[in-house]
């Protein structure tokens, strides 16, 4: 209890004006946000928020948030709800490592993500005691969120559009360790290593690599209107029989910084978000 | 020189920020409009604040401070809607309420299932197998979910506990039809009617029930270490999930 209501009071403490970034950068794992960290130059401040820590710094013309959120849904989705509310930022990037999908990629690629989703969600058919289960029998369900204007639920079967600009600046940006692509990206607390059902999620949903994060992390920048882009590192390639590498997100964690060295300041008025 | 990651760790300064936000005695978590709706026809004089997707309805029940919200039955939006929800209006408990379908074989429709605990069952991870070599779902393992905890490390929750005094309560309340158990309750984005596979998940995960949202309100709760209690009526009326939670606000101190 006396942990709870430490944690209970360190939460309600962030109801502050605190300066708004123009970036808050996210990564689940320390090895994500490390080189980061780094990057942010000599005057770091730290902040910490109930479980969650942010590193606040500069990066070229940019002040930046680096938010280390946890692994999945429940962390990723409340570390970015606070780093919204604490920090407003202007653009959200959620950058890591990712499960190859797709047979052209491999270790130290990097996938931009056009769109990113959560693919966990479905509706099996009915099946008897004995008769198994048949996981390429089951419908998705699409991420829901509701409209404040017209207040109605709206699926979105695709997930969510990558922002433009950011798009195009990390299109253009350099990749020291592999190639770049424009691709999507599935979410799931899942690890797929069955290429049948790898193959079928590739099919199904379009994607590109599978990790636990981007899908969940878009939806939450859709609902605040926050420009968005996500940036994957293949870690490991089930086609190829490359076993997971952690070291791959050091690729995407310097890719991030040349993102951020390149994108152009945010002062300007942010490009139209496209409907998904 | 490029400094290192310890390094700029002993430089970084610990932020000291003041407390502004407004505490409340009870968060309530609703799956939907039709769950919610007796809840608000009760509170006095809601007010009601938007912020993104989500909607909260401010006002009192029985003499205590209450903050609703809707977690549109899935994860995501069960989750952020906490989260702010804690942010916004600190809570001394949450109260997560719905509908669910059973795990448990032993379960009635109507028997309300009070968590003992709960367990976020959407993790998986499956061994490797070649192309046309097909699925093989009986030989995934479950992956439990690793929650950020202080000092930046992820500590590993099979399951996610309930407040044992608000659980105490909770039992010795009249049911609305059927029977009032203790049981763990589980959720997911699916909705699973394989045999097979929820014989599965209640092996894997202790399960008496699935739905879409209530463990992952409490791996939120856990989280933010606030206490947390959950509710769920099997397989409707929907209408008794808000009618029992209205008892337990009523009793509860």
């Amino acid at each position: 209890m006396k942990r709870a209501i430490l944690l209970f009071v360190a939460l309600a403490a962030t109801l502050r004006a605190a300066e708004p970034v123009d970036v808050l950068v996210q990564g689940a794992e320390k090895l994500e946000v490390r080189e980061l960290i780094a990057g942010l130059g000599a005057d770091v401040q730290k902040v910490t928020i109930g479980p969650f820590s942010f590193w606040l710094g500069h990066v070229g013309p940019h002040r930046i948030a680096v938010s280390l959120t946890g692994q999945a849904l429940i962390n990723c989705t409340t570390a970015t709800i606070v780093g919204i509310e604490e920090f407003h930022p202007g653009l959200i990037v959620n950058q890591g490592t990712s499960g190859a999908q797709a047979p052209y990629l491999t270790l130290n690629d990097i996938i931009v993500g056009r769109r990113a989703l959560d693919y966990d969600n479905f509706v099996t058919p009915v099946a008897a005691p004995g008769k198994g289960s048949s996981p390429f029998s089951w419908t998705p369900v699409a991420q829901r969120l509701r409209d404040p204007s017209s207040g109605q639920l709206v699926p979105h079967p695709d997930g969510f559009a990558g922002d433009p600009g950011a798009l195009a600046v990390a299109m253009r940006t350099r990749n020291p360790m592999g190639r770049v692509f424009a691709g999507v990206i599935g979410s799931a607390h899942e690890v797929n290593l069955e290429l049948d059902r790898v193959r079928w999620s590739q099919r199904t949903f379009g994607m590109d690599v599978e990790e636990m994060e981007s899908g969940h992390v878009a939806a939450v920048a859709h609902a605040y209107r926050i420009r968005y882009i996500a940036f994957r590192v293949v870690s490991d390639a089930p086609y190829e029989g490359v076993p997971f590498n952690p070291n791959a997100a050091r690729t995407t964690a310097l890719f991030t910084l040349n993102f951020l060295e390149n994108l152009p300041p945010l002062a300007s008025p942010p490009l139209p978000r496209p409907v998904p | 020189m490029k400094r290192t990651f310890l390094q700029l760790l002993v430089l970084a300064a610990a932020a000291v920020i003041p407390l502004r936000a407004e505490p409340v005695d009870l968060l309530i978590v609703a799956t939907d409009d039709a769950a919610l709706q007796p809840i608000i026809e009760k509170m006095a004089q809601p007010q009601v604040e938007t912020r993104g997707a989500w909607t909260f309805w401010s006002g009192t029940l029985s003499g205590k401070s209450v903050v609703l919200t809707r977690s549109e039955g899935d994860p995501l939006n069960a989750v952020a809607a906490t989260a702010l929800a804690v942010r916004l209006h600190p809570p001394r408990l949450i109260v997560s309420f719905g509908t669910a379908r059973a795990h448990d074989l032993a379960l009635r429709a109507g028997d309300v299932v009070v968590s003992a605990s709960f367990a976020a069952f959407d993790g998986m991870y499956s061994p490797h197998l070649g192309l046309d070599e097909g699925s093989r779902p009986a030989q995934w393992e479950k992956l439990p979910h690793l929650l950020m905890t202080a000092g930046e490390k992820e500590t590993a929750a099979e399951s996610f506990p309930a407040d044992s005094s608000a659980l105490t309560l909770a039992l010795a309340l009249a049911p609305v039809h059927g029977r009032v158990v203790r049981g763990v309750l589980g959720s997911a984005n699916q909705v699973n009617r394989e045999a097979d596979r929820i014989e599965w998940l209640r092996a894997k995960w202790h399960t008496s029930t699935e739905d879409g949202e209530s463990a992952h309100v409490a791996g939120c709760a856990a989280l933010l270490g606030v206490p947390v209690i959950g509710f769920r009526i099997v397989d409707g009326p929907v209408a008794d999930g808000a009618t029992f939670t209205l008892s337990f606000v009523e009793a509860w101190r």
